[in-house]
């Protein structure tokens, strides 16, 4: 199979401001509300286009996230135990041709390791009926080719928030 | 705007000066325009640009060196091009009954396109269950291939295989058709493939062994055919997945004819003449949209390669200077949005690439960007074929866009930028060191990454995406076929039930013998895969004991 | 690999977690470290009794030296020793964006799965240096869950080469093969801090004399501070296996010789419960100061560069709206700020605070502030500090700056 149009590639907001952590030496860490979200990027299945996830990965640092990028292949257990070790605020799984069929088992496994509580995005070719599974099994946002960076960006960074947000509450 | 030019090479110098003043007082702003590879493009060109009289050699004629105007004499108009569509679905069975539908409706060539677990090295008892057959036939054993491949005949009909090394796909095949009583030496197609270099640069779905063991396979490849299949082509050299990666249309022809140096010369150190294997080379592009720079791109590259194999690597037969390729229209320029315009995006990719000369042809679906595709995209693929052909007639002219002072031109200019690359990757110390040291896949991240820039700034257009946005209705999307999960379930079960009743001893005794031949250098390691499908070996088992013995070929991931 | 049901994150319940090993809590307290919710000093101090145990692997070098692969290749050869080992990989953060693409691990894949494995990937985020100060507190937070041995492979340029000197016990710094040029190219700091030096890709041509030329600059350092560890050059190719061997030997080797608990000692001590003559002069400024005693803030312990105050909130302490004026968060911060930049016996100016308010606080809230040293140079120094009630819930951070004169108190 091909690989279809993918999305933009990221520019930083215009006016952004070097958010803390870089270099203001003031502010170190993510205190005052500068929270940096740690997203993972990754592919299961057995599909190995990544072209897109690539350019999502690169599109997120640019916006300011801090990114795990790897290769395709991942077992979904690989996944669980680097989504543990990294504690990351959301993964984002690229699917270009059926693998997304396999999110909702990496969920499960999510979820009995006790990291429930992770934002999952999933980004590709995702049918629409597909879709509609997805999202029932807790998938936050399905994204389709041709969608914007910034758009990718912004929804992640939220949702990176409210998970933060849903942890300090414990 | 223009620079000067030598008045002297034009017919009509007042005419083409009257023309200048008109286009730069009404053009308005005239924006610099330049093709994906980079090359500029001017509003017009004339015999300044290209004049026959001086370059009468470097055109030549069809079927001879440099082959700029094709490989042939008689190209398509002789023997049209072969309609080699990929398919690859489901069950050996429902491969089989879509296999029939296709050559029905006019394919001529078989290209089998097995199911990511298999490009993965693994058996369908590993897998998930939901991701088997979607988008490839499962087949583990000979007698899956059997299966697949009933009522064809081996012996007239070509049939490529789309596996990776260590490519069972042919062994299960080369047993099937000893069993049916079909000589090896009748048995036609290609490896299609075989390129592990580009597997390393662009991932897709090929990974298993690590580089020095991919490369030690190739040969043992190309040598087994030699001898024993003289009808096969062991070596497709795969220009595809990096330009589906980002590389320009240049960079992609660049680095694939890199690519076929480096396999020759290996080829060569292994004690081969030259004239043995470079004959039965193939190549495999990509053909995107940008209409003209893809035809220019196959001319250039036939010019290209008649210099490296007559001049560089000493070929003295004609046969081994000849550039023979498949095309496959580029799924990277196909959309989810309004797909049904990828129809028209598909005929401009066919029409490219048949005018840029290519051998065989697949012609993707339009609802490539939405899921596997479906049947009735797939029909649509081939009629767009059996349209170009019958009823545009572009067969009945060899190469008619040659003497086009646009397209000479242009041919010229991808030539020279061709040879650029080819040049960096030369200084770098070949294909092999510049791939083991990423410098290849940094430079295609980099022209993916330009290119995202344009679309993203407007500069590119992608209607739809972009451009000529409409709200869709969804339900004019196409259903998804999925395979049968109960049928799917029935052949893992088969599968299991077959592998419990065979001899545990001939099988082990066959991987055994396969892990003892990838130690030893005089052994040949796919004569071993050969026999190992031969003893009810399966794909699962022969690929993994290569693993162990071989070492797994790790990805290098580069943002 | 679950985490523990009912897991919580109070104070001292987070230890616990860690102690058992549990890699939810490793995990969580590393984060709360890296995003300032947990305080280096307080981690230390909780974790005090169980540090030393592991050996802590620095590794560094120039980028493009491939220490990401010769990690790897360590941690196969580790986990055949038996050993459990905890990575921390350290990649730079972009200083016009503030995000990162954490790529070490990847290189790491083949041993990243193993049970017996933990990697955590770390982006620099522009602290000066390169190498992210907390990391010394993630060091011991994987110290005491008990992993034998803990890497922590850094950005290969700068300063970040001096800050490993704070955190390991032992520091392998990895140099490419190549002609002379590559051994001029290393920056000269490296030698003076490296234990044990790696030439990697030996089976590429240019290793031997690499090599060599690493040996002779060697024979030109003068015998340093670790008496007799004579810093062994090692070839090793983490493609073809070569080496590694030898080199998990050397590494080994220096543990048992001067390394092992080594970067204890380095550290300031942390801040004792009891009274000290630091401590006594610090709640002597304290008690001399007007404002103080008219807002009620008291100083409850001081160290060099640390300092506890606190306040019971009283009706004339509370706004319009019948919650904590901010003034008197900013009071409490600002003292034990003050007090903290002050304890080394010269006067030391504010010239700049930055304070956030993330919670309200009522009459009859105890409100505690502990500030704690983020750098010190010679002329600047920086606080953090922390404003908690008494039961542990956050109200403010606050950041400050203070110019150091050379002037003694006269109190």
């Amino acid at each position: 199979m091909s690989e279809p149009h993918t999305m933009s590639a990221a520019r930083p907001p215009e006016g952004a401001k070097a958010p803390s952590g870089g270099s203001d030496p003031h502010a170190v860490g993510e205190r005052g509300g500068h929270m940096i979200p740690k997203v993972l990027v990754t592919k299961i299945g057995f599909d190995g286009h990544d072209r897109g996830s690539r350019v999502v990965a690169a599109g997120l640092r640019d916006a300011g996230m801090e990114v795990i990028y790897t290769p395709p292949w991942q077992e979904i257990a690989a996944v669980v135990k680097l989504a543990m070790e990294e504690d990351v605020d959301v993964v984002g799984i690229s699917s270009l041709a059926t693998d997304h069929l396999i999110v909702p088992k990496l969920m499960a496994e999510l979820r009995e390791a006790g990291l429930g509580d992770i934002g999952v995005v999933v980004g590709g070719i995702v049918p629409d009926e597909d879709e509609k599974a997805l999202l029932d099994a807790g998938v936050a946002r399905v994204f389709h080719p041709g969608s914007a960076m910034a758009d990718i960006a912004s929804f992640v960074r939220e949702l990176a928030g409210q998970v933060r947000a849903r942890r300090v509450a414990l | 705007m223009n620079k000067a030019i030598d008045s002297k090479l034009l017919h009509e110098p007042d005419a083409y000066g009257a023309w200048q003043q008109e286009y730069a007082a009404t053009i308005g702003t005239d924006k610099q325009v330049a093709n994906r590879s980079g090359v500029p493009i001017k509003p017009l060109y004339t015999a300044a640009d290209w004049n026959a009289a001086d370059r009468a050699s470097d055109l030549g004629v069809p079927g001879q060196a440099p082959f700029t105007r094709g490989i042939y004499a008689t190209m398509h108009r002789g023997r049209t091009w072969t309609q080699r569509q990929l398919i690859g679905l489901g069950t050996p069975e429902e491969y089989n009954a879509r296999l029939r539908e296709v050559l029905a409706q006019g394919a001529t060539a078989i290209s089998l396109l097995p199911c990511n677990s298999v490009f993965r090295g693994y058996d369908m008892d590993e897998s998930h269950i939901e991701l088997l057959g979607t988008c490839g036939t499962v087949i583990n054993t000979w007698e899956h291939m059997d299966a697949a491949l009933q009522g064809v005949d081996f012996a007239r009909t070509s049939c490529a295989q789309n596996d990776p090394t260590p490519f069972t796909l042919l062994a299960f095949m080369l047993v099937a058709a000893r069993r049916r009583g079909t000589d090896w030496r009748q048995v036609s197609g290609t490896s299609n493939q075989s390129d592990y270099l580009s597997h390393y640069v662009a991932n897709h779905m090929f990974y298993r062994l690590a580089l020095p063991g991919a490369r030690r396979l190739l040969g043992d490849h190309i040598d087994f055919c030699n001898r024993h299949v003289p009808r096969w082509n062991p070596m497709s050299v795969v220009g595809q997945h990096m330009q589906q990666a980002g590389a320009t249309p240049a960079e992609a022809m660049a680095f694939t004819l890199s690519t076929a140096i480096q396999n020759a010369r290996d080829c060569i150190e292994r004690g081969m003449d030259p004239d043995d294997f470079l004959p039965r080379f193939t190549f495999f592009f990509d053909i995107s949209v940008s209409f003209f720079e893809e035809v220019a791109k196959f001319r250039a590259a036939r010019r290209i390669w008649t210099r490296i194999t007559r001049d560089r690597l000493g070929a003295k037969d004609p046969r081994s200077w000849r550039f023979k390729f498949h095309g496959q229209t580029s799924g990277a320029d196909l959309t989810r949005q309004q797909p049904l315009n990828n129809i028209a995006r598909v005929t401009v990719q066919a029409m490219a690439g048949i005018l840029g000369g290519l051998q065989s042809l697949h012609t993707d679906a339009y609802d490539e960007a939405l899921s596997c595709p479906s049947e009735f995209g797939a029909r649509i693929a081939i009629a767009t074929q059996n349209v170009l052909r019958e009823e545009a007639h572009l067969t009945d002219v060899i190469d008619p866009l040659g003497g086009s002072f646009y397209v000479e031109k242009l041919t010229d200019e991808m030539e020279a930028e061709i040879e650029r690359v080819m040049k960096i990757v030369e200084d770098a110390g070949g294909m092999y060191q510049a791939v083991e040291a990423g410098l290849v896949q940094r430079m295609i991240g980099e022209s993916a990454r330009r290119f995202q820039q344009r679309v993203d700034s407007g500069e590119q257009t992608v209607v739809g995406v972009n451009a000529y946005q409409v709200e869709e209705d969804a339900s004019a999307r196409p259903i998804n076929t999925r395979p049968d999960r109960t049928t799917m379930q029935a052949h893992v079960d088969g599968f299991k039930a077959w592998k419990a009743q065979r001899s545990a001893g001939q099988v082990q005794g066959a991987l055994d013998a396969l892990a003892r031949a990838a130690g030893d250098a005089r052994d040949n390691v796919f004569a071993r895969v050969v026999e190992a499908a031969e003893a009810g070996c399966t794909h699962g088992e022969i690929c993994s004991t290569l693993r162990r013995e071989m070492g797994f070929g790790h990805v290098q991931a580069i943002v | 690999m679950k985490r523990e049901p009912g897991f919580h994150d109070k104070a001292g319940g987070w230890a616990r977690a860690v102690l058992a090993g549990e890699r939810g809590a490793i995990a969580r307290a590393i984060s709360q470290v890296e995003r300032g919710e947990r305080e280096p000093a307080a981690v230390a101090a909780a974790l005090a009794p169980h540090l030393g145990r592991a050996h802590v692997l620095g590794v560094t070098g120039s980028p493009g030296a491939g220490k990401s692969t010769l990690v790897n290749a360590l941690l196969g050869e580790l986990l055949a020793r038996g050993r459990r080992i905890a990575v921390v990989a350290v990649d730079p953060s972009s200083p016009i964006t503030g995000g990162a693409v954490l790529g070490d691990r990847v290189r790491m894949g083949e041993h990243g799965a193993h049970g017996d494995v933990f990697i955590r990937s770390v982006a620099s985020r522009g602290h000066l240096g390169g190498l992210a100060p907390t990391s010394e507190a993630m060091v011991d937070i994987l110290d005491a869950a008990g992993f034998d041995t803990v890497i922590v492979e850094t950005v290969g340029a700068g300063q970040s080469e001096v800050e490993i000197m704070r955190v390991a016990d032992t520091r392998l710094v990895a140099c490419p093969p190549g002609l002379g040029d590559n051994v001029q190219a290393i920056k000269a700091g490296i030698l003076e801090i490296a234990d044990v030096l790696a030439v990697t890709k030996c089976d590429l041509p240019g290793a031997e004399i690499t090599a060599r030329d690493l040996k002779d600059m060697l024979h030109l350092r003068a015998a340093g501070a670790e008496g007799s560890w004579q810093v062994p050059v090692l070839g090793a190719s983490a493609t073809t296996g070569s080496g590694i061997g030898a080199l998990a030997d050397a590494i080994a080797a220096h543990a048992a010789a001067a390394g092992r608990g080594r970067r204890l000692h380095a550290r300031q001590p942390v801040a004792s419960a009891g009274d000290n003559a630091v401590g006594e002069r610090v709640k002597q400024l304290a008690a001399a100061d007007p404002f103080l005693r008219w807002a009620g803030i008291r100083c409850t312990h001081a160290d060099r560069g640390t300092a506890t105050v606190e306040v019971t909130l009283q009706p004339h302490h509370i706004n319009f709206n019948g919650t904590c004026h901010g003034g008197i968060v900013f009071a409490l911060a600002d003292t034990a700020f003050g007090l903290a930049a002050n304890s080394y016996g010269v006067i030391a100016a504010g010239i700049d605070t930055h304070l956030t308010f993330q919670q309200a606080s009522h009459a009859g809230d105890r409100l505690v502030a502990t500030s704690v040293e983020v750098s010190r140079s010679r002329k600047l120094a920086v606080y953090r500090v922390d404003v908690c009630k008494g039961d542990g819930v956050p109200i403010s951070s606050f950041t400050g700056t203070v110019y150091l004169t050379t002037r003694p108190h006269t109190v």
